[in-house]
């Protein structure tokens, strides 16, 4: 056992996982060598039709063999049927022992715990939610889950700590030869972008649409160049569960009251200035971040460069006001955010790798001013944790946390401090996910709680009249106060969670729950 | 078996049901719901308190929680109790 740059006790070897390297810092890490690569294949004028006739012949026909490595991308979200079917047939065909490398599942794919049961997947390196999650937090799969950011698994695949078997990729347009995009169709999802790597790296790449179109079809996203095998279905999705309607800023006075503070801290900052770039995602809070900016931005007339990440209706409407220059999308999370790109050359469709993966000759998380996430816990070092939840349990991915923290110049937890009983603020977080060392400020409905190494940031906001800072040391006594004191979670010393840093570095481990 | 009850399942509140238990039965307190896996202690101690402190001796107390802070929790347990015994005192 040894210890790893934040003190976490992480052991030199983990079964199912293998050695381990310790997290030595942010940016303490870095590669040599040589990029991996993918199989070569060859494709002579004999072959101008990559179709083949259902799920099965397409399975069969890609040679996925029991032991091998699958992987998925996320963005049709919980309307997603392709997991369910491919894994289904595996099942049906006898093909067992599969790794599943999902970019990440959601409640639709609780299906997948019949197959997790009867030994169909025994390996997931991905997002464990809901269901899966707790069934893996209470030692339900013999290997433990790996989890990587949103950059992290694009360098694990380059740099060869993965190796991808098959890729299955659900495509809402393609033609016979394998040409992609997710723009259009009964099923668009807007940006393909988490599914880039896999198609580039797979030893076999398989298409799966419910739109198939005259060749060549257009536009591309993902190209014949990486496709081996198209599939039509009946459908890939429900459309209901691929994008939301509009997403809406929250109502409720506390968090309008925190995404207040957290924009008044950015027109503080150095970086609240023409062209400066943002993140805020989906999440209630950044919404209303979002639109209290975009007021702070008109009022003192500057123009923002691009906004990044998960793309939705709001960022959209700054695109078309001219607030923004440009969206660089991964994922698009709503009806507006999927018309958009599809229309609009200003707003870019870019792959996971591009957004976010730390070893390679720059990812876009490191043009971003700045960042608002959110936690399921912060602890006095300022150390963010969003795998787990209060009771232990492993219940959500990594996403960019790791990554935008890292490359924004100012990054923003935003949160209540309690929720429920449960506070955001500890002394220690339970696991870790994004080291405090690039965590610059917590906003909570008591103000503004800025990373004493941001000096800089603090005398910012010292000068601006009527900015409420608030102490670490007070936020977390407040936090104790309010809540009361927590009994330990039980845990068994079975290591079921390896979360790793983006450049592949134990950060920490999650251990299994002591059956109640 | 006479029962009361106090609070709602709405967020940051519980829903506590106090029944009469036999004279030397003591009191026995139940806890589920959203907090119950870390603050099991701290609510049973707030519960037992305020029992305590109503001179109450033989109770059966369930609270179903919902994240309550001590301070709601402690309020629900009195008004339940005192819904209980009411005409008595």
């Amino acid at each position: 056992m040894a210890k790893n740059a934040l003190g976490r006790e992480i052991p030199e070897f983990i079964e199912g996982y293998g050695k381990t390297k310790l997290f030595q810092g942010a940016f303490a890490l870095k590669p040599e060598g040589y990029r991996a690569g993918g199989k070569i294949r060859c494709v002579n004028n004999t072959c101008t039709d990559k179709r083949v006739s259902g799920i099965k012949a397409a399975i069969a026909a890609s040679g996925l063999k029991s032991g091998m490595t699958v992987s998925f991308h996320h963005h049709l979200r919980n309307g997603d049927f392709v997991v369910n079917m491919v894994i289904d047939a595996c099942a049906e065909m006898g093909i067992k022992n599969l790794t599943l490398f999902p970019t990440a599942l959601f409640g639709v794919h609780k299906k997948l715990i019949e197959h997790i049961k009867s030994g169909v997947i025994t390996r997931i390196m991905g997002s464990v939610n809901g269901p899966i999650g707790q069934l893996v937090s209470e030692g339900g799969m013999d290997v433990p889950v790996v989890l990587r950011s949103h950059g992290g698994r694009p360098r694990a695949v380059a740099s060869g700590d993965v190796h991808i078997d098959v890729a299955f990729i659900a495509a809402p347009t393609a033609d016979k030869y394998g040409n992609i995009c997710g723009t259009q169709g009964k099923s668009a999802c807007g940006s393909l972008g988490y599914a880039f790597t896999d198609a580039q790296f797979a030893d076999c790449v398989v298409a799966v649409t419910d739109n198939l179109q005259p060749y060549p079809a257009a536009p591309v996203s993902i190209s014949q160049l990486n496709v081996d095998i198209v599939v039509e279905v009946p459908s890939i999705g429900d459309p209901a569960g691929i994008v939301s309607g509009t997403t809406k800023v929250t109502r409720d006075p506390l968090r309008l009251l925190i995404a207040k503070y957290a924009s008044e801290l950015i027109e503080a900052s150095p970086y609240f200035k023409e062209g400066i770039s943002f993140q805020t995602g989906a999440g209630g809070i950044p919404l209303a971040v979002t639109a209290f900016m975009k007021e702070a931005m008109i009022k003192r007339g500057i123009k923002g460069s691009f906004g990044l990440g998960g793309i939705t209706g709001y960022f959209v409407e700054l695109l078309k006001e001219g607030l923004v220059e440009r969206l660089m999308d991964v994922q698009s999370f709503d009806l507006e955010a999927v018309r958009s790109i599809g229309e609009n050359p200003k707003h870019i469709e870019i792959s996971a790798d591009w957004y976010a993966n730390p070893w390679n000759s720059g990812a876009a998380v490191n043009m971003l001013d700045v960042v608002i996430l959110g936690a399921t816990e912060v602890d006095v070092n300022f150390n963010a944790n969003v795998n787990t939840e209060a009771e232990g349990a492993l219940l959500h991915g990594t996403g960019g946390h790791q990554d935008t923290a890292a490359g924004a110049k100012l990054t923003i937890i935003a949160q209540p401090l309690l929720r429920g009983r449960i506070p955001c603020v500890t002394d220690n977080v339970y696991s870790v996910t994004t080291p405090g060392e690039v965590v610059d400020a917590i906003i909570t409905e008591y103000g503004i709680t800025i990373n004493p190494k941001r000096k800089d940031l603090l005398d910012a906001c010292s000068a601006v009249k009527g900015l409420p800072l608030v102490s670490m040391d007070e936020l977390v006594s407040r936090a104790h106060k309010m809540s009361g004191p927590t009994d330990p979670v039980a845990t068994e010393d079975r290591i079921i969670g390896v979360v790793e840093w983006r450049d592949g570095t134990v950060i920490d481990v999650v251990h299994q729950l002591k059956k109640k | 078996m006479n029962t009361a009850q106090a609070g709602t399942l709405e967020s940051m509140d519980c829903l506590v049901t106090v029944s009469e238990a036999a004279q030397g039965a003591g009191v026995k307190i139940q806890i589920a719901g959203s907090s119950a896996a870390r603050f099991k202690s701290a609510m049973e101690k707030k519960a037992a308190e305020v029992i305590a402190s109503m001179g109450v001796k033989d109770i059966d107390i369930s609270i179903q929680d919902n994240g309550a802070l001590d301070i709601v929790l402690g309020a629900r347990v009195e008004a339940a109790v005192k819904r209980l015994i009411g005409g008595e005192r």
